[in-house]
């Protein structure tokens, strides 16, 4: 191209470079820090998986090897609690999505009496201490015998995904395009249909995430279960607490970690853009 | 992992929807979620406090203090009610000291490692408390990991912060870094870049910059998010059950024994009007900005 | 005063460059205009002038001294931002004295600056309003008043008027040429508006994919484009493709001479520079007429199925299929993005089409 060169100082002398990508070094030492901090905690849960033998005070545990693993998977309260978290979890998420997104749909799009001040009551309801909220909801639930029950603990856990599967949906809605939905009532499509079609695929996505994070969140909940669930409900986590406190082989409470992570890796994958945006940390009041 | 949640920021499209006889719809399709709130958080926290308040003896209906005179007199309720008062104070200090820095980087930084920093922030939500309790223990407890490692190097072990207050406050800071983080970014959304380009125009330095624009503009942001912790980290039960002291100890654990093992169903729901009393504040703080928030975005 | 050069600038992101190679000089007093489309490295330039970016080339000297590595808080120049990035924690008379403060400058000196910044741009009882307070034009012109009063050597602006509606724009565009005339301040003001451009600065430079495609005074820009996009992106242009034989154009309409070696070519022609004349034989016709009331605008079909836009005088009829015969009083060829020559009038009369 024939830029007319404008300049009186036209390319004369040298010309200065500079490095400006600069190496991040500041950054690289919160990763080195954070990596530290957050990451070693599991990585020796992980290598205690695998320690057939660990004497103090070797660096990395004498003997490898899968004994644990097949000790641990035959232990028959093991595969009960598992299979009871899993029942649980699948149970509360399905109520839950019952109930919750059609309200969330609701909030989002349709105008009623008092919808302000009743969604502001689900937002609300963190201002209160949780566990203190547990004790006072116990309280009530002896006198209705659903303490140790299957049910009790499904209501103390559906109650603590009303929130998430309430304004995760709602917002997911709200950012449904509102012109989207009128072009298709445009195009001859009914209210329903309009929902079925547009509305709902436009706001899956969120929404699946919402409900992962909802059956990862039931299947660690632990306070509820232990309070609620105690003798006979005996979930995953709550198992884990057992074995962490009755100090047994070391290695069963390092091998159900690992098992234990698996779902929680899977949210993580699926989730992270949800978590990591804006409105995600906005919906907790900020 | 926490659970509970709340708004979102575009509710005004709502309020324009149209009104033909949808009211009876909507109300209909809200209606089982705010009956299952109205009977598990709202009808619960006036019966716990009824149920303190009001004792059935033998003579009928009785109205009295006296659970509440006996936690205010239990020297043992007290130290455990105080140790609880400095876990947070001391937890949310921490979080707030290690937060701040972490989402003012995230904020403001423009290099490709800013996105790993992110992921680690992030990856303890990912983490249930029960593993971390377990990872804590074979980290930092006795004979640990970090224990390991010093003796390797021929230093002396650390004095292990399990089963102290310390064991609690560590694990509640790695367990709420993410959420913390998270929405002290959110905060620092609302700070431009062009206000603080406009503010180093003007000449300001880093401290300058951080005290005079950007702090005053996220201060709302961090009463929230202080709130926030506190009413979450007062409560908490998994991570001080498993890693703290046994005596004192802390309200969630101390609640969870009053109610499962010393049967008192009366006192534990007491002490849990103390935590609503205690948290009150906070709560209000909480529920005023979110109501503010709403408003302002509307 | 001062006297701002940017040399030979160089700049990527993400290894794709976004400023190649740039040499321009601000002098003294003077006000330059970057304009160009969106992604032409326009706010980039600007944003290394003020030190918010770091050029990965070459230097940036202010009065002779080398500023490149300078940050920007040490840096003698004012920036007002499109979104006015005034603080809405600070009155407007904070925000003001904000730099001032930080100079550590007595509260009566500060006061009295305050006073004179706000009075500049017309605001002066405004001090103690809120900036949530103020309508679009007064925010941005307190973001003005907050550059001034510190007294930069340069003042850069980025598009600071492109959120407001035209009618402020226009009014806000004079202000700010009458007090920065008054102050005599070197000014760098970027815009991707061409008429805001044409009306405010010394000289424009305009730009595209992170180079200078020309710099000229407003009038030469319009008149004189030295570039093929210079000659599209001012105003509005005509593009006639044709081919260059023997000197002689081969288009069938607009038959020019001009010194210039075979091959293909594009007409410039603006639409003003076009003269209709209504014509039974022509073979052009008019597809559709636009009266803007200062003139009317005239769409042509030519035969080869091109459209030509022509400005005739308010007082022109011409009915929609009408045959008309066209002559254009000055052309330029163009080869590529290149300029090959301009033609004057003489060569063009009476060159309707049978």
């Amino acid at each position: 191209m024939t830029a007319i060169d404008p300049v009186t100082m036209a390319r004369d002398s040298h010309v200065p470079t500079h490095k400006t990508k600069k190496t991040d070094w500041l950054g690289l030492g919160i990763v080195a820090v954070l990596g530290l901090v957050v990451v070693v905690p599991l990585v020796v849960v992980a290598i205690w998986a695998f320690a057939e033998v660990w004497r103090y005070p070797s660096l990395l545990p004498q003997e490898f090897g899968l004994r644990f693993w097949n000790a641990t998977l035959a232990r028959p309260d093991v595969w009960g609690a598992m299979f009871l978290s899993i029942r649980l979890s699948v149970t509360v998420t399905l109520l839950s999505a019952i109930i919750c997104l059609p309200a969330a749909y609701a909030f989002a799009r349709l105008d009623f009496p008092g919808r302000n001040v009743l969604f502001l009551s689900f937002l609300a309801s963190h201002a209160f201490p949780k566990f203190g909220l547990l004790v006072a909801i116990a309280g009530i639930f002896l006198n209705l015998g659903l303490i140790s029950t299957f049910w009790g603990v499904v209501l103390i856990q559906l109650v603590g995904t009303l929130m998430m599967m309430i304004w995760i949906p709602v917002a997911a809605f709200q950012n449904v395009d509102r012109a989207m939905e009128e072009a298709a009532r445009d195009a001859g499509a009914g209210p329903l249909r309009v929902f079925w079609s547009v509305s709902l695929p436009q706001a899956a996505p969120t929404i699946f995430a919402a409900v992962l994070l909802s059956f990862v969140g039931t299947f660690y909940e632990t306070e509820g279960a232990w309070l609620i669930g105690a003798p006979e409900i005996r979930t995953m986590p709550v198992l884990m607490i057992t074995f962490i406190n009755n100090q047994i082989v070391v290695q069963y409470g390092a091998v159900l970690s690992v098992l234990l992570w698996i779902p929680s890796f899977i949210a993580l994958m699926f989730t992270r853009r949800l978590v990591g945006s804006a409105s995600f940390a906005k919906g907790f009041g900020v | 992992m926490t659970t509970l949640a709340s708004p979102d920021r575009s509710i005004r499209k709502g309020g324009q929807a149209k009104r033909h006889g949808r009211g009876l719809t909507g109300l209909l399709l809200v209606s089982a979620p705010v009956m299952l709130l109205g009977w598990l958080i709202i009808y619960p926290i006036f019966n716990a406090i009824g149920r303190t308040l009001f004792v059935k003896g033998d003579a009928g209906v009785r109205f009295g203090f006296d659970s509440y005179h006996q936690f205010l007199t239990d020297g043992y309720s007290l130290s455990n009610l105080w140790l609880t008062l400095w876990v947070t104070a001391v937890c949310a200090a921490l979080l707030m000291a290690t937060c701040l820095p972490l989402a003012l980087y995230l904020r403001f930084a423009k290099s490709r490692v800013a996105a790993l920093v992110q992921g680690l922030a992030l990856f303890p939500m990912f983490v249930p408390s029960v593993i971390l309790a377990y990872a804590l223990i074979r980290t930092i407890g006795p004979n640990g990991a970090v224990d390991l490692v010093l003796n390797a190097v021929g230093l002396p072990k650390i004095n292990s912060p399990y089963l102290t207050p310390w064991g609690p406050i560590i694990g509640l800071v790695w367990d709420n870094i993410p959420l913390t983080t998270l929405m002290l970014v959110a905060g620092l959304g609302g700070v431009s870049d062009n206000a603080v380009e406009a503010a180093r125009d003007a000449g300001a330095r880093h401290f300058a910059l951080l005290r005079h624009i950007i702090l005053p503009q996220i201060g709302n942001a961090m009463l929230v998010v202080l709130s926030f912790t506190v009413l979450s980290i007062f409560s908490a039960f998994t991570l001080p059950y498993v890693l703290g002291p046994a005596s004192p100890e802390m309200m969630g654990p101390f609640m969870q024994r009053t109610f499962s093992q010393v049967l008192d169903t009366r006192m534990a729901v007491t002490q849990a009007v103390i935590t609503f009393i205690i948290c009150a504040g906070f709560g209000a703080f909480y529920v005023r900005s979110i109501a503010k928030n709403r408003e302002a975005r509307r | 005063m001062a006297q701002l050069s940017l040399k030979n600038i160089g700049k990527s992101f993400d290894g794709t460059d976004v400023i190649r190679d740039i040499s321009l000089d601000v002098e003294d007093g003077e006000l330059v205009c970057l304009l160009g489309p969106s992604g032409s490295g326009k706010s980039t330039i600007l944003r290394m002038a003020g030190g918010f970016e770091t050029p990965d080339r070459g230097a940036i000297l202010i009065d002779g001294q080398d500023v490149t590595r300078i940050p920007p808080e040490k840096r003698p120049t004012g920036m007002v931002f499109q979104s006015h990035a005034l603080w809405s924690h600070m009155s407007v008379a904070d925000n003001i004295a904000f730099g001032l403060k930080l100079r550590r400058m007595p509260r009566r000196e500060i006061q009295e600056k305050v006073a004179g910044a706000l009075e500049l741009v017309g605001l002066a009882d405004y001090g103690s309003r809120r900036v949530w307070q103020l309508s679009g034009g007064q925010q941005q012109r307190v973001a003005i008043a907050r550059a001034l009063v510190l007294e930069p050597k340069i003042l850069l602006l980025d598009e600071p008027f492109a959120s407001l509606d035209q009618h402020l724009r226009e009014h806000l565009r004079e202000e700010l040429r009458d007090i920065q005339r008054r102050l005599g301040i070197t000014t760098l003001f970027v815009t991707h508006g061409q008429d805001e451009a044409l009306a405010l600065a010394d000289r424009i430079v305009v730009l595209q994919g992170g180079e200078i495609e020309q710099v000229a005074s407003p009038d030469q820009m319009y008149r004189a484009p030295e570039t093929r996009f210079v000659a599209g992106f001012i105003g509005s242009m005509n593009f006639l493709a044709c081919d260059m034989r023997g000197g002689r154009s081969d288009h069938a309409v607009f038959q020019i001479e001009a010194s210039v070696s075979d091959g293909p070519v594009e007409l410039a022609i603006r639409p003003e520079a076009i003269v209709v004349t209504p014509s039974a034989t022509s073979t052009a016709r008019v597809h559709r007429t636009t009266d803007y009331g200062t003139h009317i605008l005239v769409d042509i079909d030519l035969a080869d199925g091109t459209r030509v836009k022509a400005m005739c005088p308010p007082a022109t009829r011409l009915a929609t299929g009408q045959p008309v015969s066209l002559s254009a009083d000055r052309v330029t060829v163009f080869r590529g993005t290149e300029k090959l020559a301009d033609v004057a009038p003489v060569e063009m009369r009476e060159v309707a089409h049978v």
